[in-house]
């Protein structure tokens, strides 16, 4: 037996869950119908995919969201997995999804798909026959992950970056590395059974003034990461950043040095796809100005032509939107993209070739780190601020680089800190902003742009 | 000046510590920013390892109400009278009077409590309190 599946029989060995039959697993997702495979969707090119996020505790409010979504003709179901459940605490949320059932109050934020368990959530995802997304914030995947395989759940979303840096505070990253390697692989083990099972990166981060450079390394590492295991699809992706002029120019960038460093690394056999979020930020708490800003950002995702979009409701700012509100957002989103036609294609030559210089620059830095591994050299560009999240509250981010926005909105880098992009780069940075004379007067700036859509 | 800052108890954010810890360090302070998810003894701790002027805790939805009371023992236990304890933050849940907060943590043993006070605001303050000091 491989050391892999032993693990695997270890970590599906839970006092939560049921038995897991790995040989019927890997039947059902032989046979499993192409239309649940999201990577089957994307290879056809011909839309904009919608998706948006949603979780209820009980399976039976779940199934009620997923019909709500199809009446507004969605396209990617999303299943969002409560916090107990990303935490591993699987006692908790068994307790918890008791007392929902018995009291038809929600008393999780999420669904807690280890708790309900592959068997029963399969019925749902073969009823809907539409492909359901997993969106969750976990650390330690495995179990999770396995869960959701078994489940019909054929989009894998999050990474040992992009999960942790703005999550946490103190959980081990190289122990997040491994975890996500396990992932990476039973993914791609399923990956030869029928369509390839798509891994998705989470762009946003901190959604608070990260510059779009570091955004982009941080999404190619995840990509090559995942690669390396024999991934086949992946999505990179990213939210909007605040200028429509630099989501359109990171999303110039960002496709083509990801297609880049996959055919530099030998994997051009790889789908690479974009996602693009919605405003990540903090929400307005008027409800018609929260549905402008979101068709807003529904025309910048068609503008930077991504393949698909994720989308915000007009409930943000208050908490977990109800199903009719989410699925109205759907409607109104697919609405506005059927309507949206003719898009001019756009290029800013100068902003595409700094931002490719910068990038271009940290990744030399990582790819020439002393470690043996990738994912050894990513960890020790982490602790020494080559790659550096702005607002990341885990103490291996080194926090030195400092952003704000030009006239324009476009996020500039104000003190670089250890990111090794040339000076030239950052000399094009800072001579696009005109920096108020006192530093109290700038960080009263940085207040205000992180808050720019309020 | 050194300065010991983070945010107290299971509060996650970070926004604010690290637009604290940059306003500081403009300042002219030596920062030493334990960031969010700390504990009054990693306070304290830090406080004695860096032989700091002031501690700085900040707090938002009343995160700080549980965490804070034994302050004023631990400042005795540690014989810390010269270093200046603040508080800033949203540092009630729900809505709440000054004239309720304030004498309420400087009975927990803070020197300085600055209420929903503009970040600015409370620094230019706290500088005040520290030129009267000396």
């Amino acid at each position: 037996m491989s050391l892999l599946q032993r693990e695997r029989d270890v970590i599906v060995n839970n006092e939560y869950v049921d038995k897991f039959d790995f040989e019927e697993i890997e039947s059902f997702i032989k046979n499993a119908p192409k239309e649940l495979f999201i990577s089957h969707h994307f290879k056809k090119r011909d839309r904009l995919l919608v998706q948006p996020r949603g979780g209820f505790p009980t399976y039976k409010k779940m199934f009620a969201l997923y019909e709500e979504f199809m009446k507004a003709d969605i396209d990617v179901l999303p299943l969002t997995v409560d916090s107990n459940t990303r935490l591993n605490d699987y006692a908790m949320s068994k307790k918890m999804l008791a007392l929902s059932e018995e009291n038809e109050m929600d008393m999780l934020n999420g669904y807690p798909l280890v708790t309900h368990g592959y068997r029963t959530t399969r019925k749902m995802i073969t009823h809907f026959n539409k492909p359901v997304s997993l969106r969750h914030g976990t650390p330690d995947a495995r179990l999770l992950v396995e869960t959701a395989l078994g489940s019909g759940i054929f989009e894998i979303e999050g990474g040992p970056i992009t999960y942790m840096l703005p999550y946490s505070k103190n959980f081990p990253l190289d122990k997040a590395f491994l975890y996500w390697k396990y992932v990476d692989k039973v993914c791609a083990k399923y990956s030869q059974l029928n369509e390839p099972i798509n891994r998705e990166s989470f762009g946003p981060l901190t959604a608070t003034l990260v510059p779009p450079c570091v955004v982009i390394v941080i999404q190619i590492v995840e990509m090559l990461l995942s690669l390396e295991e024999g991934v086949k699809s992946f999505s990179v992706s990213f939210s909007q950043n605040g200028s429509m002029m630099q989501d359109i120019v990171t999303s110039n960038v960002i496709k083509k040095l990801s297609r880049f460093y996959a055919d530099k690394l030998g994997y051009s056999d790889t789908v690479i796809n974009l996602v693009y979020h919605q405003w990540m930020g903090a929400f307005p708490r008027n409800k018609e100005l929260s549905d402008s800003l979101i068709n807003t950002n529904t025309v910048i995702a068609a503008m930077v032509r991504a393949d698909k979009i994720i989308i915000k409701t007009r409930d943000e700012a208050f908490g977990i939107p109800t199903m009719q509100c989410n699925a109205q957002s759907v409607a109104n989103t697919k609405y506005t993209l059927r309507t949206l036609k003719g898009l001019p294609v756009v290029h800013d030559e100068e902003e595409e070739a700094n931002l490719e210089a910068e990038v271009i620059s940290i990744m030399d830095a990582v790819l020439s780190d002393h470690a043996d591994t990738l994912w050894r050299k990513v960890f020790n560009s982490i602790r020494s601020g080559i790659i550096d999240v702005p607002f990341s509250p885990h103490i291996i981010n080194k926090n030195e680089v400092i952003t704000i926005r030009d006239d324009n909105g476009n996020i500039r880098i104000i003190d670089k800190g250890k990111l090794p992009i040339s000076d030239k780069c950052f000399a094009y940075e800072k001579s696009k902003v005109n920096l108020p004379p006192t530093q109290t007067e700038v960080i009263n700036k940085i207040i205000h742009d992180i808050g720019a859509m309020l | 000046m050194k300065v010991v800052t983070g945010v107290v108890g299971n509060d996650i954010h970070v926004v604010a510590n690290r637009l604290i810890d940059i306003s500081l360090q403009a300042r002219g302070c030596e920062v030493f920013n334990l960031g969010v998810n700390t504990s009054l003894e990693e306070f304290i701790d830090a406080v004695v390892e860096t032989d700091a002027d002031i501690l700085l805790i900040s707090s938002l939805n009343g995160e700080a109400e549980g965490w804070c009371r034994d302050l004023q023992f631990l400042r005795a236990e540690y014989q810390l009278r010269d270093v200046v304890f603040v508080i800033g933050g949203n540092l009630a849940v729900g809505e709440a009077k000054d004239s309720d907060i304030v004498p309420k943590y400087k009975s927990y043993g803070f020197d300085l409590v600055f209420h929903q006070v503009d970040l600015n605001t409370g620094l230019d303050a706290l500088e005040q309190y520290m030129k009267d000091r000396s």
